[in-house]
């Protein structure tokens, strides 16, 4: 394994790591790199293995085989020093309770070997930062679920870590909060960090990450881009019309090769269209020679979840041999 | 020495959190009081046999306890997560962890004993063997009931499992009975308790006598006792932490 490899760009290079519990492999010879100050999204179904790989990747668990490296350590030979430069935030918001805000950050950097200085001047930025400095004295228990995520979120960045784990940040967070955790994710990437992010959440995944892997069944089964696993999974892109008067998807599917599934949703036309511009054309064409006019027309990409589905779909077919 | 500076940061967020709360303090010196009390009032004089032995079962009761809550509380809570996760040895963790609650235990014990002492005129022989049978016995009994927190998951299942040896031990460890006056028979099994030997340094720190052939005797199988306890506690913490 190669050394120093916060200088060639990695944070995180994992190569053939698997995990077994008794029977079930939980993790088959799964292999990926994060590349620095990136977000990273590792998705998958519960299930896929994403809990035991970051537990392997935070030292929290023994892996059976293969080789993890986080900035060109391994954390099962060196645990404190890594340790030392990731931030890992749980799904559960698990600060403790009874301590107020400012005091639970201050732990967390006292056990990160902070200064006393550099304890009260972190907490105070990332207080402020995080917009809880009016509940600095507030008791981490009484917070509503935003409030204590964010702390959470806090707290893991008291030491200034390199890479920061997110695992499903924004469960169970309202539309607002999760949208300002999204911001805030954003801005700590700006400042430097790598965040490693497993979630549900396809949206999010597709708002904040450079790169995804998915992990379907202990296997990685696509990685890359998210705008190319888009376009090579998610299908074609969709279509909506709506004409001037009422037409049915077969008079279209007829006479216009280049579209396909046609469909009536809320009084509207919904088809794929297998070449864009070929589509709207001969739709033009159809509507001038039944003398119809297109009173909308709305072109949908492709989602990550629609991609997200086709690996699910794909996975059930071929997969359900090797695990038990 | 950076990692000794981590498991104080422990051991003062647990006083602050856990140990440091009123009615633990009052819980912790009330009982044993009480049971002292109930004693004295029946026979004035009698009492100082029972004191050391009931110091003793207070540090048992008190160390084993709060340690194995604690933690399983922690684990149920996921903040005892938040330990593993950071930069911290497995002998940090543990030794932060102990430390609190023998602190727990040894205060509160000191407590009793002074009051004792002004109340009831308690002697006190030898403090300093008084003071080490503290330390040594909280310690023991701090890190049985940690090993007994990472066995179980609920805090009910870790007290009925630590109470599974904590009750037999009051009767074969000479707290109600002296360990001079068991039977011949039972004295074999009393030299395997942790609780016989810290309640005969308690016992020689006050009255300065012992049942043993030498104080040393008790010193020296309390630490031995200690060294098994470390080595046992750091294994079944390894082995939770890579479970």
């Amino acid at each position: 394994m190669r050394q120093n490899e916060s200088e060639t760009q990695v944070a995180v290079r994992v190569a053939g790591l698997s995990k077994a519990y008794g029977d079930l492999r939980a993790l088959d010879g799964v292999s990926f790199e994060v590349p620095m100050r990136r977000v990273f999204a590792y998705l998958g179904p519960n299930g896929a293995g994403k809990t035991t790989t970051i537990n392997i990747l935070c030292g929290l668990l023994e892996r059976d085989g293969g080789e993890v490296s986080i900035l060109g350590r391994d954390v099962a030979a060196d645990p404190v020093l890594v340790k030392s430069r990731i931030g890992v935030v749980t799904e559960n918001s698990n600060l403790y309770p009874e301590l107020h805000c400012r005091r639970n950050l201050e732990y967390t950097g006292e056990l990160y070997g902070l200064s006393a200085d550099r304890r009260r001047s972190r907490a105070e930025s990332l207080l402020n930062d995080f917009g809880l400095m009016d509940k600095a004295g507030a008791p981490f228990g009484t917070l509503s679920r935003g409030m204590k995520r964010r702390l959470t979120i806090a707290a893991a960045l008291m030491h200034e870590p390199e890479i920061l784990f997110l695992d499903e940040p924004t469960t169970g967070l309202d539309v607002p909060s999760a949208r300002s955790l999204r911001d805030l994710i954003r801005r700590i990437v700006g400042g430097g960090a790598t965040v490693f992010l497993t979630t549900h959440n396809l949206f999010e995944a597709e708002e904040l990450a450079d790169e995804i892997v998915v992990l379907i069944g202990g296997r990685i089964v696509e990685r890359g881009k998210v705008s190319d696993i888009k376009r090579r999974i998610g299908g074609a892109r969709c279509l909506t019309v709506s004409f001037s008067q009422s037409v049915s998807g077969g008079d279209v599917l007829g006479v216009c090769p280049a579209i396909r599934n046609a469909e009536l949703q809320d009084g509207a036309l919904k088809f794929e269209a297998s070449d864009l511009h070929d589509a709207i054309a001969q739709l033009v064409a159809f509507c001038n020679k039944e003398n119809i006019r297109m009173n909308d027309i709305g072109i949908r990409e492709p989602s990550l979840e629609d991609a997200f589905v086709s690996l699910l779909a794909g996975a059930g077919k071929s997969d359900g041999k090797d695990r038990p | 020495m950076i990692q000794l500076a981590r498991a104080l940061a422990i051991s003062r967020k647990d006083v602050e959190s856990y140990y440091g709360k009123p009615p633990l303090v009052t819980w912790g010196l009330l009982f044993p009081a009480v049971l002292i009390l109930a004693v004295y009032i029946k026979d004035r004089a009698g009492y100082l046999d029972v004191a050391p032995g009931i110091i003793a079962m207070t540090l048992l009761f008190g160390n084993t306890s709060m340690a194995a809550i604690v933690i399983t509380f922690e684990k149920r809570s996921g903040t005892f997560e938040r330990l593993l996760l950071s930069p911290l040895g497995m002998g940090t963790i543990i030794l932060g962890k102990a430390l609190s609650a023998a602190a727990y235990g040894i205060a509160t014990s000191i407590v009793l004993a002074v009051g004792l002492k002004a109340c009831m005129g308690l002697p006190m022989a030898r403090p300093d063997v008084f003071i080490a049978g503290l330390l040594i016995g909280s310690c023991v009994f701090s890190l049985l009931g940690l090993i007994a927190s990472v066995m179980v998951k609920e805090v009910f299942e870790a007290m009925t499992l630590m109470n599974f040896f904590r009750f037999p031990l009051l009767f074969l460890s000479g707290v109600f009975v002296p360990f001079a006056q068991m039977p011949g028979w039972l004295k074999p099994v009393a030299w395997l308790s942790p609780l016989t030997h810290a309640g005969e340094m308690i016992r020689f720190g006050i009255f300065g006598e012992t049942a043993f052939a030498s104080p040393w005797v008790p010193v020296a199988a309390s630490l031995i006792m200690f060294a098994a306890v470390c080595v046992l506690s750091g294994l079944s913490f390894q082995r939770y932490a890579r479970r």
